[in-house]
């Protein structure tokens, strides 16, 4: 008994990427540039990432999977058990 | 409200530049030039079924001397304990198993998943960073890494350069990261499918090459590109590309394989010198090479936010993955929030994956049990809950993950059918933090 079919998995994987390339290419072609004073809600702490959080996730994930990084370098440095 | 003190640059950097990093720097908005800020928190990871539990401590530290120039440092110390699936299969006799010092031995009862209860490990890390700007739109960053274990010590370093384009909407990155890793098992690394030796009778624990392949070494190098673009007033989208070559010794010195009857699914029995029923030492390729292509989108609401992000991984190993990750943050006042976290992950097995070495078939290159290099499914849910005071932030996260892939897979001949080859693995994560500001 699987959780739930890896094809969903990748399906949504898939086109989560294909919608947020699609949104990026977009942006990126009609230049829209956001404003200096435009920027308030950019700058709201819960609009910036968790290092620690982030960390300490990468680190639980890459001992117990076969897969890491994607936030920058990827973790490392362990003889995980 | 500390925003309002800060200059209008101080928003841009926030805004253009904070999701960067080796990992994400701490964010540069909660920043002012002269504080530390201080980022602490204590872990708990437990496994069901005694396996492995895992106290950490981990402090972040950053200090930002200006907008752009910031020193960081990192501080874990981990504690595991308990017992990790060795890559035998159960059985319906009595299985006994070396330590990997050749000094002791363990059991695994008549149907029971065989767990190596012999490890015990305390685990270091320190990391740091420092930050400089180069003129008026660009930044280095240079870091490095180590951590270290009884048994394992990683060294690495890491620089990272990004340019600031287009009024800052557009912020692009490369940066390179080299580790050299050292392996000491004990009783020295295994030679790759050989079989288990029987427990000696040395009262001398001084880790000697027991199982004749000494220490090890590993490199591994990882570049990385990316790109943070700006979506309009409410949307953030990051998109980056990581190539990573690891080459050396990449195997698990502790895992075995067991050799089964190819139709009643039986251990076979071992050789003169060995254990009563035949296991061999698992080996794996020397070099990987590991491709990942993730992007991450952030919506900010008038009072919530909203992040989504999906990465890809392939390798040479015939592992692809996928994982798509969401947080919505619920800023419930001023003072709190509370942060629901979902987190699915699937994964397709190594090439050179097996749950047994059937005996009369050819031995392979290559083979590993590790329930890491199987097929399965993973999901996390959990929430964080946060409360800003005086004296700091608190928070709590609690996670629920479970990993579930084919309990018998193909390979469950005879005996083997009746048992669970590749049992789900579950996890509770709790974590108490506190962040402040000196």
């Amino acid at each position: 008994m699987r959780i739930r079919p890896a094809a969903t998995i990748i399906r949504l994987a898939k086109l989560a990427s294909l919608a947020s390339l699609t949104a990026l290419a977009a942006a990126t072609g009609a230049c829209t540039n956001v404003q200096p004073w435009e920027r308030d809600l950019h700058a709201r702490v819960d609009m910036q990432p968790n290092a620690h959080d982030a960390a300490i996730d990468d680190h639980i994930y890459f001992s117990k999977e076969a897969s890491s990084g994607g936030r920058g370098f990827a973790g490392g440095g362990c003889g995980c058990n | 409200m500390q925003l309002k003190k800060k200059p209008i640059g101080g928003k841009l950097a926030a805004a253009t530049c904070s999701l960067l990093g080796a990992l994400p720097s701490t964010p540069v908005v909660a920043q002012e030039a002269g504080d530390w800020d201080i980022d602490t928190s204590l872990l708990y990871y437990g496994e069901s079924d005694g396996r492995v539990t895992d106290v950490s401590l981990d402090a972040s530290v950053r200090r930002a001397f200006d907008e752009d120039r910031a020193l960081n440092f990192s501080l874990t110390v981990d504690s595991l304990t308990g017992a990790t699936p060795n890559g035998a299969v159960p059985a319906n006799t009595l299985q006994t198993f070396t330590g990997a010092s050749g000094n002791n031995s363990y059991t695994a009862q008549p149907g029971e998943l065989p767990l190596d209860p012999t490890f015990l490990d305390t685990r270091v890390a320190l990391s740091g960073g420092w930050q400089q700007p180069i003129g008026e739109n660009s930044r280095w960053n240079v870091g490095f890494s180590t951590s270290h274990e009884y048994d394992y010590l990683h060294l690495g370093v890491n620089t990272r350069y990004e340019h600031d384009f287009n009024l800052k909407n557009t912020t692009a990155y490369v940066g390179l990261a080299f580790a050299q890793d050292d392996i000491e098992p004990v009783g020295g690394a295994p030679i790759g499918l050989t079989p288990m030796l029987a427990e000696r009778d040395d009262d001398d624990d001084d880790g000697d090459d027991f199982r004749g392949g000494g220490d090890q070494s590993k490199d591994v190098i990882d570049a990385l590109i990316g790109v943070t673009q700006l979506l309009g007033r409410r949307d953030l989208i990051e998109v980056s590309y990581t190539y990573g070559q690891s080459d050396g010794y990449l195997t698990d010195p502790y895992k075995i394989l067991s050799v089964v009857d190819p139709v009643t699914g039986v251990p076979v029995a071992g050789p003169v010198g060995g254990t009563p029923y035949l296991y061999l030492w698992e080996h794996r390729p020397d070099s990987r090479t590991k491709q990942t292509g993730f992007v991450e989108w952030r919506h900010a609401f008038d009072r919530d936010s909203l992040a989504l992000s999906a990465r890809y991984m392939t390798d040479d190993w015939g592992v692809d993955s996928q994982t798509v990750e969401t947080r919505y943050r619920w800023n419930i006042n001023e003072r709190s929030y509370l942060e629901p976290h979902l987190r699915w992950y699937t994964q397709s097995a190594a090439d050179f994956y097996r749950t047994v070495l059937f005996d009369g078939d050819q031995l392979p290159e290559y083979a590993s049990a590790d329930q890491r290099l199987a097929d399965f499914d993973a999901y996390t849910v959990g929430a964080k809950y946060g409360r800003r005071t005086d004296y700091g932030e608190f928070s709590l996260r609690v996670e629920y993950y479970r990993q579930e892939g084919d309990p018998s897979p193909g390979s469950a001949v005879g005996d083997l059918a009746g048992f669970e080859l590749l049992p789900p693995l579950t996890a509770y994560i709790v974590q108490f933090g506190y962040k402040f500001r000196l």
